[in-house]
Order: structure tokens, then sequence, then C-alpha cells
């Protein structure tokens, strides 16, 4: 039975105004939901309000997750450490599963290793992985922010415009590997995408940005 | 330029030519003052007097070179000991500081008493601690080491989390919303984000140490300035000028070490990294293993 991960209660978000208003939603595990909508209506701001960076200006975000690691979140810009290697930067989505008390100067305990490890096979990045990120492709780094937001393995992604710059078959890669983390961990994917068609291809739930307004599309 | 910026800079250039009149005052006195600077140098400055670098006769030298046993390589090897372990002390205490001094990484109630304690340990001069700490421990290096060690604190934690404040807010926001402690974030996100400014600024604070050691040397804390002062109080201005050379000379190895060390954190440095050749020889020579040809064609004739 799927689980509720994320309700939205009479939510507003903007910054100095609204953007979009009145969105009532829930995320349940398994959902794999595309937002659309043009540049610049608010879905990064939504996914930004749901990530917990910004305040919504109303109403209430309820995340059923674990503070530390239960939500991934890649921006749009990635977020990656660019002069760190390939596996340090996937390290740091494994470590979420160590302490917080364990002093981040120590190395990623020996146990959590072979996450790391599956993650960068998973992605196909095991030659690059002493390779600082900086010297990659866009395509490439696009795979090492997925690669650790999979080892990771939080019940709820965000994640904005990640396939864009993406070859079909670097699609592919990234999306079967973060399927298969969601079956996993039973955890859903909220993706906000411009490639509308690619956007049906991937996702179970739409929803779209029309005039301020969130609407959930029914998938044919 | 448009206007606007122009009437700008020529008024502030106007403002800056009308207090510098005011300032000097009386230009009358200026006259002869060029004659006296050319007599100076012929007379005392030029040419430089190279005895620093000759075996001094007293402690009598045990080493087969004597250029290890001379004012200039025994001071300049002090002072860079000193600059060393000052930039090195400094470096390892001014980082937690800056991480708390960021607004981007602490709270306000953090990073406000943070840069208070480095603006007030900026903004006494290293002479000025310098004579604190010979009234401590005495004339001598340990005075040194302390003076540079605290004004690098304040000056090297002031550039930190500037730096530090200036990365990227996405890797940021990413690490935040995968619930990384601020510790984590601060050692895991900021600092290799920002590795290469922190690099260039450890670099430049030697440098600048380095430099600094014929000041503090002045009031007694060791090292090359030592000499210097002793020379100044002799009127022996031909070899103050042989040591400044030596100064020089050095400071200038820092900055081309510190520009090969940073290409290890540069997208320019991975498509190029410098080594000494490129350094010091014309791009064409130092690329000698670079046979290919770059024609550029506007007219579609080859030239």
């Amino acid at each position: 039975m799927a689980k509720l991960l994320a309700k939205l209660v009479d939510v507003s978000v903007g910054y100095e105004t609204t953007l979009i208003d009145e969105i009532n939603l829930e995320i349940y595990s398994g959902d794999v939901i595309a937002v659309l909508g043009p540049s610049g209506i608010g879905k990064t701001t939504l996914l930004r309000t749901l990530a917990g960076l910004i305040r919504p200006i109303s109403g209430s975000v309820e995340l059923k997750v674990k503070r530390r690691g239960g939500l991934g979140y890649i921006p749009q810009r990635l977020g990656l450490i660019s002069n760190m290697s390939v596996r340090s930067n996937v390290e740091m989505g494994a470590r979420m599963h160590a302490s917080k008390w364990l002093p981040p100067i120590f190395p990623l305990p020996k146990k959590l290793r072979p996450i790391v490890d599956k993650a960068l096979r998973n992605f196909d990045l095991t030659d690059f992985s002493n390779q600082p990120v900086r010297t990659l492709s866009g395509g490439q780094q696009r795979r090492v922010a997925t690669a650790r937001t999979v080892a990771q393995q939080p019940k709820l992604v965000l994640a904005d415009e990640f396939l864009g710059e993406l070859d079909d078959d670097n699609v592919e890669i990234v999306m079967k590997a973060v399927k298969a983390t969601i079956k996993e961990k039973k955890s859903a994917l909220v993706m906000v995408e411009h490639h509308e068609e690619l956007a049906y291809q991937v996702a179970n739930r739409i929803w779209r940005i029309v005039d301020g307004k969130l609407i959930e599309e029914e998938i044919q | 330029m448009n206007t606007r910026v122009f009437a700008v800079a020529s008024i502030s250039l106007l403002l800056a030519l009308i207090t510098f009149n005011d300032l000097v005052g009386d230009w009358g006195r200026l006259e002869g003052g060029w004659s006296n600077l050319v007599i100076f140098f012929d007379e005392s400055l030029w040419p430089p007097n190279w005895s620093v670098l000759e075996a001094q006769s007293y402690p009598v030298c045990e080493e087969s070179i004597g250029l290890f046993c001379s004012v200039a390589w025994i001071g300049m090897v002090e002072t860079i000991k000193i600059a060393f372990v000052s930039t090195a002390f400094g470096f390892i205490i001014a980082l937690p500081l800056a991480a708390f001094a960021a607004n981007n990484l602490s709270p306000k109630w953090v990073s406000f008493p943070a840069r208070v304690i480095l603006s007030a340990m900026r903004s006494l001069p290293s002479i000025i601690w310098a004579i604190l700490f010979v009234i401590i421990f005495d004339i001598g290096t340990l005075a040194g080491i302390f003076a540079m060690t605290f004004y690098t604190v304040g000056y090297l934690g002031k550039l930190q989390f500037e730096s530090m404040e200036g990365i990227s807010n996405a890797p940021l926001e990413a690490a935040r919303a995968m619930g990384m402690t601020r510790a984590e974030i601060t050692y895991l996100v900021a600092i290799p984000e920002s590795a290469n400014n922190l690099l260039s600024h450890l670099m430049f604070m030697f440098e600048y140490n380095v430099r600094h050691g014929t000041v503090i040397g002045l009031v007694g804390a060791g090292g090359i300035g030592l000499y210097l002062n002793t020379y100044l109080k002799m009127l022996q201005y031909d070899k103050v000028v042989a040591l400044l050379i030596i100064v020089f000379i050095v400071v200038v190895l820092i900055d081309m070490l510190s520009m090969i060390i940073r290409s290890k954190f540069t997208e320019e440095g991975d498509v190029q990294r410098p080594s000494w050749s490129t350094i010091f020889l014309p791009a064409k020579m130092a690329s000698l293993h670079h046979h290919g040809k770059f024609v550029h064609q506007e007219d579609g004739s080859e030239e």
C-alpha cells in the first residue's frame, strides 16, 4: 500500500509576490510526478519550498520523511562540488546513512562504501570515479548529481530539470537507476521538466501550473 | 563610457587633485628633491653591496659553502621559517573562525561576533603585535611568530569568509535539503568549493609574511629585518638595497609556486598545468611539444 510522504495544505509559494497559490496535494510512495509549465511560472520555487529551502507564503507543507537523508534535492545547477572527485561527491549522499555526530573530517565508514560503488556502477561512472567533477561533460555531471542522490537513498527525490542536456541513452541509464531506487526504497520523485514528451514517458502523475494554480492532469 | 560615468570619474579625479594640493601645502619644499634623490642613489644606494652574501667573520663559519653563513642567508631563512610557521598556525585558526563569520554558513548571532573578533585582530598592524610580543617574550623569533600569527588570523580570516560567501548557492542548497549538519556543509562543501581562493589567499599571506618579516624584524622580532635595522642605523644603505633585492626575489619565487599549486584547482590548470618553463619562458618557447598549426583566415586566403 502506498505510503503518504508529503502533504501540502492551502500552500502559496513565491518570493515577494505569490507565484502559485491554493496548492492542496499529497505525494505517495511510488509516485513519479512531473511538474510542467512555462519558464518563470514558479516550478523551481515550488520545488524549493518542498525541499524546505524557502518557507511557503501561507499554508503548510508536511513532510513525512527523515530530516537527515530522507529528502534528496537535485538543483537545476546540480550543486556538485566541482573541485572534488566523482567518488567524493557520491560519498556525500551515502554519508547521510552515517550518524550526524560522525566528524566530517573522518572518512566514510567502510560499511557504506558498497552503496557508493553500486551508485557509480549504475550510472556508468566507475571509470571517472577519481576525476574532479569539473573535468566532466554536462551530461556526465548530471549523472553524478543523480548518483549522489541515489546513494543517499531518500524517500522523496526533488529534481529540477535533471534530465536536461542528457541524450536518449543517458536518459535511459538515469531513469532506470532512479526508478529502481524508487521501487526498492518505496520512495517518490517530483521532477520539474521542460520536455513534455519526456515527462509523459517517465511520469505516472502530471502537475501543470497554469495562471498561478497547480492542476493535476489525468494521464491517459 | 557613457557621459554620466565620465562626469563622475572626472569630478573624482579633480577632487583627488585638489585634496593632494591641500595635503602638499607648500610646493616650494619639493625644490631640489629629485637631485637630492639622484645624489642619494648614486652615493649611498647603488651599486648594492653584495658582501651580505659572504660568510660573516664572527661566528666562525663551519659550513663548506660560505653563503650559508652570510647575513642574507641566515636572515632570509629565519624570516621564511617565521613566515611559514605563522602562516600555518594562522590558517588553521582562521579557517573555523571564517566559517563562523560567513553569513551563508552561520546564523547572524554567530557570524557577527566572529567578524568582530577577526576585525579586532586585524585592526592592530603586525608591527604593533610585534612590539607587544617583544615585551612579553623578549627580542627574538618567538615574538615574531606570535605577532605574525595574530595578524594572519585577522587578515586571512576575512579573505576566507569572503571566499566562502562567494561560492555558488546550488551545492549549499543541495546539502541543506539532504539534511547535512553545519559542520558537514562547511568541511565537505564550502571549503572544497572555495579551495582555489583559499589556497591563493594562503600563498598570498605567506608571501605577505615574508615581506613583513623585514618590518617586524625592525622591532627585534627576528629574521632579516634585524639585519636591515642594523644596516639602517649604521647608514649602510647599499647593504640594505642588497637585502631588499633578495627579499624581492624570494617574493617572486613564492608567487610562481603559488601559480603552480593553484592550477590544481582550476579548469585552466586542467587544460595546461603551468610548469617552471611556462612561467619563465614565452608561451611559444615553453610549449615546444605542441607542433600543431593555427591559421586564422578572414578573407579565405592562408597567410
